[in-house]
C-alpha cells in the first residue's frame, strides 16, 4: 500500500476524521502530526500523557487514538483500561505506538484494550495505513449502527401501525357486551413484522363478521400486503355478502395488485346467533375447529379452498357448523400446524387433540393460554401465529 | 432442501429433497433457472421426497409455473406425499398446476 500524496485529498472522506496523538516527547508528536496530515488528516488534538489525553477527550472526541505507553503521570495502558471502562470509548480504534517491542509488552497492550500496536522507530507508510484502516473499520461501523437504529425505529412504528389495524380491547369488550361473543386473541410475529392479521365486525340483526388472514412468506413485504388487504377488505365490505361472495370479491381485487408467487389464505366467517350457525367460505385456510358444550374433542371444518390472489376467476364453497350458545370457534394461522414434532409436522389432529386437552376450561383466556403454551413447548414456531378463540356465552 | 435433475427424451425430472421454505428462495431460483435452460418440453417436479413446505415454499412452487409457461414449457407436480400433500390439497393447486400421483 502507498501513501497517496496529500494534495488529493481523501476521498474516502478521512479529512473529517478526529485523531488523539498522545505522546510525552513534543518532538515523536510533531512528527506523527506531521505524517497525519500528509495522509490527509489535520484535524489533529496533542495530549502530553494519560491523564491529559483522558480530559481532551470530552470536548475532542476522537475517532482514533495513537497512543505512547511510557509516559509520566499516567502511562499508555493505564490510560487505555479507563478509556474502554467508559462505555462511550468502547469501540474507540487505539493504535499503541512505542518503543517496548517485547511480546510481553504487546500482549500487556492488548490486554488493556489496545486495538492495535506498531513499533517505534515508526515506518510512515505503515502507519498511516494502519490508521486508514481503523478508521475506515470505524466509519463503516458506526454507518451500520446509524442504518440498524433508523431501521429499527422504522420497523417499531410500522408494528404499531400493524397492531392498530387488529381490533382492541376496547372494541372486543364492547362486541362481547353487545353481542354476548368473547374474543381472547393472540397475535406474535415471527420478525417484527407480521403477514397474519384478522378482523371482526358487528353486523346488523346481531350477526358478527369474522376473518382471519395469513399471506404467503412473512416479514416486511408480507406485511405490507396485510396493509392492502386490509383496505380492500373495508371497500368490499361484509355488510351485504356472504362469507364466500366476500372472499370472491377480494380475490378479484386482490388479483392484479400482488406479484407472481404471492398469496394469501383467507378464512371469512359470519356468525348467525338468531340460527345458532357459523357460516364460513375458505381461501386455503386452516381447518377451523369448533366445538360445542359436552363435547370431547372440537369438530374440524373445511378449509379447503384456493388461496386468494392466483384466479381472477376462483369461487369459494359456502360451509356451515353449528354454533349454539355455549359453543366455541378456534381460528389461527398455519404456524400452530406446522411446528415440527419428529420428521413431521403437528398438523390438525396434534391440534385438535390439544385443544380436547382442555376441552373442559371455563376460562377462556386460560385455555387460550394454555393452549399457546403447549405450541411453543412443542417445538419452534418460525412464522407467524395468530390465534382466535370465541366464545358463545350459554 | 436440495434437489437433483434427471433429463430424459421429453422430460426433465427434478426431485426435490428436505423442506422446502422461506429461506430456499435463492435456491430455487437458480432451479427456475436450470429447468428453463435444459431442452425438455416437460418439466416435473418429483416431490416424493420433500417432507415439508410452508406457504412461502408453495409460493415458489407457483412461481416455477409461471416461468415455465413463459419458457413454454409444460410444469407438473408428481408424488406429493404427508404434509406436502395436504397442503396441496388444501390449498387446491391443481386447479392451476397438473397434479400426478
Amino acid at each position: 500500500m502507498s501513501v497517496e500524496p496529500a494534495v488529493r485529498g481523501t476521498p474516502d472522506g478521512l479529512e473529517s476524521a478526529r485523531v488523539l496523538v498522545v505522546d510525552d516527547n513534543r518532538i515523536n508528536r510533531h512528527l506523527l502530526l506531521a505524517l497525519l496530515e500528509r495522509g490527509g488528516i489535520t484535524l489533529v488534538e496533542q495530549a502530553e500523557d494519560g491523564q491529559d489525553a483522558l480530559t481532551r477527550m470530552e470536548h475532542f472526541k476522537p475517532d482514533l487514538v495513537l497512543l505512547d505507553l511510557m509516559m509520566p503521570h499516567m502511562d499508555g495502558f493505564e490510560m487505555c483500561r479507563r478509556l474502554r471502562a467508559d462505555p462511550r470509548w468502547k469501540a474507540l480504534p487505539v493504535l499503541v505506538q512505542s518503543s517496548l517491542n517485547r511480546a510481553e509488552d504487546r500482549a500487556r497492550a492488548f490486554a488493556a484494550g489496545a486495538t492495535d500496536y506498531v513499533t517505534k522507530p515508526i515506518n510512515a507508510v505503515e502507519l498511516l495505513a494502519r490508521v486508514r484502516i481503523h478508521l475506515r473499520k470505524r466509519a463503516l461501523l458506526r454507518d451500520l449502527e446509524q442504518y440498524h437504529s433508523r431501521t429499527e425505529a422504522e420497523l417499531a412504528l410500522a408494528r404499531n401501525m400493524q397492531v392498530r389495524l387488529l381490533p382492541g380491547p376496547d372494541r372486543l369488550a364492547e362486541l362481547e357486551a353487545a353481542t354476548g361473543v368473547a374474543v381472547d386473541a393472540h397475535f406474535a410475529p415471527s420478525s417484527e413484522l407480521g403477514g397474519d392479521f384478522w378482523g371482526i365486525e358487528r353486523l346488523p340483526g346481531g350477526r358478527i363478521a369474522v376473518y382471519l388472514v395469513d399471506f404467503s412468506g412473512h416479514g416486511v413485504g408480507a406485511a405490507l400486503n396485510t396493509f392492502r388487504l386490509d383496505a380492500i377488505c373495508r371497500q368490499v365490505g361484509t355488510t351485504a355478502l356472504t362469507p364466500a361472495e366476500f372472499l370472491a370479491a377480494v380475490n378479484r381485487r386482490l388479483c392484479g395488485l400482488l406479484p407472481s408467487g404471492q398469496f394469501a389464505t383467507m378464512l371469512t366467517g359470519l356468525i348467525d346467533p338468531v340460527a345458532g350457525v357459523f357460516h364460513y367460505a375458505s381461501a386455503g385456510s386452516t381447518a377451523p375447529m369448533l366445538w360445542l358444550p359436552g363435547d370431547a374433542a372440537p369438530r374440524l371444518g373445511d378449509g379447503t379452498g384456493l388461496p386468494l390472489g392466483l384466479l381472477p376467476s376462483a369461487s369459494y364453497d359456502s360451509r356451515q357448523m353449528p354454533l349454539p350458545p355455549g359453543a366455541r370457534l378456534f381460528l389461527y394461522s398455519d404456524a400452530a400446524i406446522e411446528i415440527p414434532v419428529g420428521t413431521d409436522v403437528l398438523d390438525e389432529t396434534g391440534l385438535a387433540a390439544m385443544i380436547a386437552r382442555r376441552i373442559d376450561e371455563p376460562d377462556s383466556g386460560r385455555l387460550l393460554a394454555g393452549l399457546l403454551e403447549e405450541l411453543r413447548a412443542t417445538g419452534p414456531i418460525d412464522d407467524d401465529l395468530t390465534a382466535l378463540l370465541l366464545t358463545r356465552r350459554g | 432442501m436440495d434437489y437433483g435433475i434427471e433429463v430424459r427424451d421429453q422430460e426433465a425430472v427434478v426431485r426435490l429433497r428436505g423442506r422446502l421454505t422461506f429461506n430456499d428462495h435463492a435456491k430455487l431460483r437458480t432451479l427456475i433457472g436450470e429447468m428453463a435452460q435444459n431442452p425438455a418440453r416437460r418439466q416435473v417436479l418429483d416431490l416424493s421426497s420433500l417432507e415439508f413446505v410452508d406457504s412461502a415454499g408453495i409460493g415458489m412452487l407457483l412461481i416455477a409455473r409461471e416461468e415455465m409457461a413463459n419458457a413454454n414449457k409444460q410444469f407438473i407436480l408428481r408424488a406429493a406425499t404427508g404434509q406436502v400433500k395436504r397442503v396441496l390439497t388444501v390449498a387446491q393447486i391443481a386447479k392451476i398446476v397438473p397434479i400426478e400421483d
